[in-house]
């Protein structure tokens, strides 16, 4: 039986866990300057994968595998259309997504429906035994860590590091990156490609861990929050991660709210994510410094080398 | 050692244009063959159910030309902004704000049988579609937010918005609590074009709308700006052109023309509000604008050829029991084939040879 | 002008015409039956047990009908294209399994006389347009005594579809069920709007057992997202369509099955002997259309004995559920002492009973 509160607090984490996974990688690509609209379809297709693998073969970490590794392909498309082909990002990205919502129902058709066991709940021990908000936030599944590591990874290395320097440089002036030496290109594709593998995770992460069953269309418009949170995060770390468990709280109160009796339209609460952020964007948007001192100055553009 | 460069074309000929879009389509198909190989089924038997099918009987041309009609309105909209790199994502919501908007109307005069009850819908439809494009330029005009993200979070307010009315406002009454609005009447609804299909005359305003965009593009001083604006923002600065009238007029006419296809499906085949209004034209539609190398003739093509692959995919779950995630593969392919073929419009490809690249004539 | 348009159009489709024309005529002698269905067939569920029936079908009439389906497709435009398409290729009849379904059916039962349309729910019918219901309300009453009987906190949570007649019927049922073993209860319904929506489906459970609901109830949802969320967080599940015993191996107290299969052999058998009737057929345990499987065995001996003695009177017919007094939830009497709803009241209900706590969506 849950509380009310551990109830909002677990689900929270959790239902924030498969949006924070995907706007990490996207974050990476965003400030390599590589808009990606397609994760919506990478979630998709790393949801399906990841199913079928633990379906088949019981292996959760096996299934979030083989999910990065398929979102990682299809984001691949994407990674090589906007670098070697020089294809427009904004078309691409939606190119990549919708073929991805494609090629996961595909993959996921003979499991339609269908349920795997979820990811083992680890108790922290101690800290898990702590009245009323220890089981809601010590008695997670491993990947609920695992995301806020990974956020906490992100931040170090765009912050801290060398390549994270040089990942941000290449956002901000792929030209004078290139004129230093570094290989925009290339680098631009890598940080694509992690993007790709990480919505693989944040798809796997819904369909073993949290729903964990498959259904076509279950990512139900996640991807699409993504893409709304890193503008939400202002493309700054700590925010993004505050966003994500925002974003996921505000689709559990939805129904709370309705099981509760609240007279107050859910659909107001789904749109308020994208609410949210258009204001946030106004905001920051309006202030020319405000804006370049966050947000990737080359992002969306197409760079070549040598003009 | 030889290697190979890129080198941009000084202005992209029609022909190259058609040329690209056509080896997009060939390469689909030569994907899609295998695809149908994955599934266990021949590929003649593939296409043939995919692209003849349709097109055997009378209704099956009702269908492909019903479905054509807002993928054509909404990439005519939607080419002339993208012709001006203004980057309107979000015709899938200014179509469904064209619905609530015309449906609204259609509902409150639900037994009207007046002439002007479509007409005014169609107003209606194209104003909510242009208000809603509207606040993204606004947005953009004056915060400078960007039109990529503000339309796209638009849609999914649009989405909500809808289906808030369906519940509850705009339900029918009578409707079992079904999430539904009333029938419309007669007269706020499209007329039959075409004996036994589904074909209404919106197809010609679509079709009228297409000539419009010819004549706007290619005649209008206007339409010259926005592409001058497109293709050279700092030349159009230079000759006085606005760039927030570029963005404004951009934005404003896809809304117009989204907000209109969506009175086309209520007041046609739907007949109703409801929570299905679009299977995604709004997107389709990005993929026909760009498939159609963003010319108002070649968008005649790839809508035509997009909303067969819409009822093809159909028939071909009925006829050979393909999936219908075929029919999203399809199209997801189409876009990314026709983005990897364009590098040949917008680049020239050079093989050279270093050593001698010295003794090339400058006018090659 | 208009006019014009229209034959010339016509007389150029005409000629494009003439290659593709020789699809309808084959076959004459074999019944074609055209299926569809609103989501993927799956492993269980609503579409699922339409495609027993159809599996039904197949096995009770051999080479004499033949049988095609299309699976997964949304109640909109393209539904019309799909039972059109089935109309053009030669079917004699054709089911149509979603509510949403409804005009676009009959607008192409009007236009095609000769085609026998069966309507899975809905409420209109026409001579060649008939209708079939499950009286769900019926199990409904058997899973919410059971439910009653084995709750602690008193709270029952529902994930419900659409508020339409047919659902809220089943929800009054069901909590009426619930107060004859345990008269303090007290229900909750999230309404999804949507036949599947599986992840949002669990939110909304999860969101019920967090407001103390001890018992859920997955109401129309097609898949056993519910069911498997109930099993994970260790509270009593009832659910609708299949029994889904296997996806809450401990928790399921008892599944509302149906079954399509007596109806859908009468109505091939009829239209194969030209007495197709478009009538509104409304199955219930008497028919064997709807049955409660899969007990839980943690109901004790006498509980389920109770239940079984109540499935017999509904089944003889000397019990119905919705049996007066019977008040709504701002306590008018809608059904009076001493007599039963009637059949009419019911498939167009509209109101809920006292006990449940939520309100039909305005």
């Amino acid at each position: 039986m849950m509380d009310p509160i551990i109830f909002v607090l677990a689900g929270t984490l959790a239902a924030g866990t498969s949006m924070l996974f995907a706007a990490m990688g996207e974050l990476v690509a965003e400030k390599s300057g590589v808009l990606n609209l397609g994760v919506e379809g990478m979630m998709a297709v790393g949801a399906a994968a990841g199913f079928v693998t633990v379906a088949t073969t019981g292996s959760h970490s096996l299934g979030f595998l083989v999910g990065a590794l398929t979102a990682g392909l299809l984001s691949l498309v994407h990674a090589i259309l906007v670098t070697v082909f020089l294809a427009n990002q904004v078309a691409s990205g939606l190119a990549v997504g919708i073929l991805g919502l494609g090629v996961s129902a595909a993959i996921g058709k003979n499991f339609e429906g269908t349920t795997v066991e979820p990811l083992a709940k680890l108790d922290i021990p101690l800290l898990s035994d702590f009245p009323v908000i220890g089981p809601g936030l010590f008695s997670q599944d491993i990947m609920v860590y695992l995301a806020m590591l990974l956020a906490f990874g992100i931040w170090f290395l765009m912050n801290r590091t060398k390549p994270g320097l040089i990942i941000r440089s290449i956002g901000e002036s792929p030209a004078a990156a290139h004129a230093l030496g570094y290989r925009v290109l290339l680098i631009r594709a890598l940080c694509v490609l992690f993007g790709g593998a990480m919505a693989g995770i944040g798809g796997a992460y819904l369909a073993t861990a949290y729903t964990p069953l498959w259904a076509e269309g279950m990512v139900a418009g996640r991807g699409w929050i993504v893409v709304a949170l890193i503008v939400f995060g202002t493309w700054i770390v700590p925010r993004i991660v505050l966003g994500a468990y925002l974003f996921g709280a505000v689709t559990l109160l939805e129904l709370s709210i309705q099981a509760m009796g609240l007279n107050i339209p859910s659909q107001l609460l789904s749109a308020s994510p994208y609410i949210i952020t258009i204001i946030v964007l106004a905001v920051i948007s309006r202030n020319k410094t405000l804006i370049s001192l966050n947000s990737p100055v080359s992002l969306g553009q197409t760079f070549k080398a040598g003009s | 050692m030889r290697s190979i460069r890129l080198e941009p074309r000084a202005e992209q000929s029609l022909l190259a244009s058609f040329l690209v879009s056509g080896s997009a389509i060939l390469l689909t198909l030569l994907a899609g063959s295998m695809l149908f190989v994955f599934y266990g089924k021949s590929p003649v038997a593939g296409f043939h159910a995919f692209f003849v099918e349709p097109l055997q009987t009378q209704y099956g041309i009702g269908e492909v030309l019903l479905k054509m009609t807002p993928l054509l309105l909404i990439a005519q909209g939607l080419a002339i902004g993208f012709r001006a790199r203004i980057w309107n994502i979000g015709a899938e919501g200014q179509l469904i704000l064209g619905a609530i908007a015309a449906g609204t109307v259609a509902i409150w005069f639900e037994t009207s049988d007046s002439l002007f009850l479509l007409p005014g819908m169609i107003i209606v439809g194209a104003l909510a579609g242009m208000a809603w494009a509207g606040i993204a330029a606004w947005l953009r005009v004056t915060f400078n937010a960007n039109e990529i993200l503000v339309t796209f979070m638009l849609s999914n307010i649009a989405l909500q918005l809808l289906y808030y009315l369906v519940t509850g406002p705009l339900r029918d009454p009578q409707g079992f609590n079904f999430p539904q609005s009333v029938t419309f009447s007669d007269a706020a609804m499209f007329s039959i074009l075409l004996e036994d299909t589904r074909v209404s005359t919106a197809l010609i305003i679509a079709l009228v709308a297409s000539i419009a965009a010819w004549i706007f593009v290619r005649r209008s001083m206007l339409g010259y700006q926005l592409i001058v604006g497109g293709l050279a923002p700092a030349a159009a600065q230079y000759a006085g052109f606005s760039a927030k009238r570029t963005i404004w007029i951009s934005l404003l006419i896809g809304g117009a023309a989204a907000g209109i296809a969506g009175v086309g499906e209520v007041s046609g085949p739907l007949g109703m509000l409801q929570r299905n209004i679009s299977p995604g034209y709004g997107y389709a539609a990005i993929i026909v604008a760009f498939l159609g190398a963003l010319h108002p003739i070649g968008i005649i093509f790839s809508s035509a050829l997009m909303a067969l692959i819409y009822v093809g995919g159909d028939y071909a779950r009925l006829s050979i029991g393909l999936p219908s995630a075929v029919t999203t593969i399809f199209q997801g392919m189409l876009l990314t084939f026709y983005l990897a073929s364009s590098l040949l419009l917008s680049y020239k490809i050079r093989f050279s040879d270093p050593r001698v690249a010295i003794q090339r004539s400058p006018a090659s | 002008m208009k006019n014009l348009t229209k034959k010339l159009l016509s007389a150029g489709l005409a000629i494009a015409l003439t290659a593709g024309m020789s699809a309808g005529a084959l076959a004459a002698d074999k019944l074609k039956i055209g299926f569809i269905y609103p989501s993927p067939v799956g492993d269980v569920g609503w579409a699922n047990e339409l495609d027993q029936g159809r599996k039904a079908i197949e096995e009770a009439f051999g080479d004499k009908v033949e049988a095609v389906v299309v699976e997964n497709v949304p109640e909109g435009p393209d539904a019309a294209r799909i039972m059109n398409q089935m109309a053009s290729s030669g079917a004699g009849m054709i089911m149509i399994g979603s509510f949403g379904y409804m005009n676009d059916g009959l607008k192409l039962a009007k236009k095609k006389p000769d085609i026998n349309f069966i309507h899975a729910s809905g409420y209109k019918t026409a001579d060649n347009f008939g209708n079939f219901q499950t009286r769900n309300y019926e199990s409904a009453y058997v899973a919410g005594m059971a439910a009653g009987y084995v709750t602690k906190t008193n709270t029952l949570g529902i994930v419900a579809a659409y508020a339409i007649p047919e659902v809220v019927g089943i929800i009054n049922s069901f909590t009426l069920g619930a107060q004859r073993t345990n008269p303090d209860i007290n229900v909750k319904v999230v309404w999804l709007n949507s036949w599947f929506d599986p992840s949002k489906a669990q939110e909304s459970a999860r969101s019920l057992i967090s407001q103390q609901s001890d018992v859920i109830f997955s109401l129309y949802q097609d898949t056993p997202s519910v069911v498997s969320v109930a099993e994970q967080e260790g509270v009593y599940v009832v659910n609708t369509s299949s029994d889904m015993k296997k996806y809450a191996p401990t928790k399921l107290l008892a599944s509302m099955t149906i079954s399509w299969k007596p109806h859908f052999l009468k109505q091939v058998q009829a239209a194969l002997d030209g007495k197709f009737e478009g009538t509104a057929y409304w199955g219930g345990m008497a028919d064997g259309a709807v049955s409660v499987s899969s007990l839980s065995d943690d109901l004790s001996a006498e509980q389920k004995a109770e239940l079984q003695a109540v499935i017999d009177e509904i089944s003889a017919g000397s019990f119905h559920p919705m049996s007066g007094p019977v008040v709504d939830q701002d306590g008018a009497e809608k059904v009076a002492s001493g007599t039963a709803i009637s059949d009419g009241d019911m498939l167009g209900i509209n109101w809920l009973v006292k006990g449940v706590e939520t309100r039909i969506p305005k």
